[in-house]
């Protein structure tokens, strides 16, 4: 597991840490596989990029159409660098950080979907979003193709003297949800991302990049060629700098009688 | 409005209004009672499914019967490229809601739209299609009022599309605007992905 130690003084963490990931991916060893509705496949890494490559032409263009399309195209060389990277595991430690007092805190990404819809909600009171139905909630979490979250889970250091080495049990563990992101899909050629949130209390580390980065990343290791979202005006910058792009070829977000 | 970063919300508009009709649905079916405060008039369609029928189209709310591989001839023919059709088939069944209309005397697929979604708050309509051949003639509208009403009777708020330039002046009459609030639709393009 790549860890990188931060004093309880440092807030920001380097933007190249979420840039390069092979080499964190590579690192982790415990990957486990948890409650996945979503099939990884074990075949031959070849023919998984070869679909890969002949799904991401058909899905990037099934929504925008027409055929002189030659300025949209991408280059197949960025696809490759897709095909190098291992894939994401589920669950993984994004951050680990020495606090006062001796507590360890550990930001765990996953995209496993396990997730306390009451934990969500008061999520949702803290960034200020009007209260929806705990049954919908629920209901649209089940129904999302990917559910990303960010935990926060504090322990206190082990004392060297605790004679079980092994053993966590011993060790309190206070596990926070932090942040979220879903995705909803037709399993096959496009993907949408709903409801990106990020406790106040943890803003301005760079999660919201990593949440989304990696919910990216899942996406497009299984197949999704066509990943869309709907950005506040104040946030398009925001997903600009994760890869998004605004109205690509003229194309526009509508909606059905928003006012 | 930003909320504490807090992206891809629906707009503030968006939440009001699903504000105004509060949900004490316990079950999710289309079938499920309307909220008394929400009163619902009987859809009124531009055209009538009897007048579509009386022009030979039938209206289907269900992938059975539709021939992929026809369906996919006129997602080509609109200039959509040749898809999968086994991967054709994973997205219908993860579909929320889709429409299609099966004309008689040929008994092939002219127009198709369906709708992804979470199934309570946001859906989101793709691949709206009607043949070359019969366009003009109302079949794209049919299809998109009939779509939104099943989409609202689920109680989906949130009905959202993207849309080329140049349909844009299809979707409006039907009640869709662009960028409401300056809200904007992003896709992932992989090659900006490194510009970072």
């Amino acid at each position: 597991m790549l860890l990188i130690p931060i004093s309880s003084s440092s807030s920001v963490l380097p933007q190249s840490f979420f840039n390069s990931t092979s080499s964190y991916s590579s690192n982790h060893h415990s990957l486990f596989l948890s409650n996945l509705s979503y099939p990884i496949p074990h075949g031959s890494r070849k023919l998984k990029t070869l679909r890969l490559r002949a799904n991401f032409w058909e899905s990037i263009r099934s929504g925008f159409v027409k055929n002189n399309n030659s300025t949209q195209l991408v280059e197949p060389p960025s696809i490759v660098d897709d095909e190098e990277e291992p894939l994401l595991p589920v669950e993984f430690t994004l951050v680990e950080r020495t606090l006062q007092d001796g507590l360890i805190e550990e930001i765990i990404f996953s995209s496993g979907g396990e997730i306390d819809v009451y934990d969500l909600q008061g999520l949702c009171d803290k960034v200020g979003w009007p209260r929806r139905p705990l049954v919908k909630l629920a209901a649209a979490l089940k129904n999302s193709y990917m559910v990303a979250t960010l935990h926060s889970v504090m322990k206190s250091s082990s004392v060297s003297d605790s004679g079980s080495s092994g053993d966590n049990g011993e060790q309190q563990q206070e596990k926070k949800l932090i942040g979220m992101a879903r995705a909803t899909s037709d399993h096959a050629f496009n993907a949408t991302i709903w409801d990106v949130l990020v406790d106040p209390e943890y803003q301005g580390q760079g999660l919201g990049k990593a949440l989304v980065e990696k919910l990216v990343r899942a996406l497009l290791q299984r197949d999704i060629g066509n990943i869309s979202l709907f950005a506040d005006s104040q946030v398009v910058d925001f997903y600009q700098n994760l890869g998004f792009e605004a109205d690509p070829e003229g194309i526009k977000g509508m909606f059905w009688y928003p006012k | 409005m930003l909320l504490g970063g807090s992206i891809s919300t629906p707009p503030a508009s968006l939440r009001l209004r699903s504000n105004l009709y509060p949900q004490n649905a316990v079950t999710q079916s289309s079938q499920a009672a309307f909220p008394s405060a929400m009163q619902r008039k009987p859809p009124s369609y531009s055209i009538s499914d009897e007048d579509l029928k009386s022009r030979g189209f039938l209206l289907r709310r269900t992938a059975e019967g539709l021939n992929l591989d026809q369906l996919n001839s006129v997602f080509v023919a609109v200039g959509f490229p040749r898809r999968d059709t086994a991967k054709i088939q994973v997205a219908l069944e993860h579909t929320d809601a889709l429409l299609w209309v099966e004309y008689e005397k040929t008994r092939r697929p002219v127009a198709f739209a369906r709708a992804t979604g979470d199934g309570v708050f946001n859906a989101i309509i793709w691949d709206v299609v009607v043949d070359p051949s019969f366009q003009s003639c109302g079949l794209g509208k049919a299809v998109m009022e009939r779509l939104i009403e099943d989409l609202q009777a689920k109680g989906i708020c949130n009905i959202a599309l993207y849309s080329e330039p140049r349909v844009l002046g299809f979707y409006r009459p039907l009640g869709f605007v662009s960028d409401p609030d300056g809200i904007k639709g992003m896709v992932f393009i992989r090659k900006q992905r490194n510009k970072k």
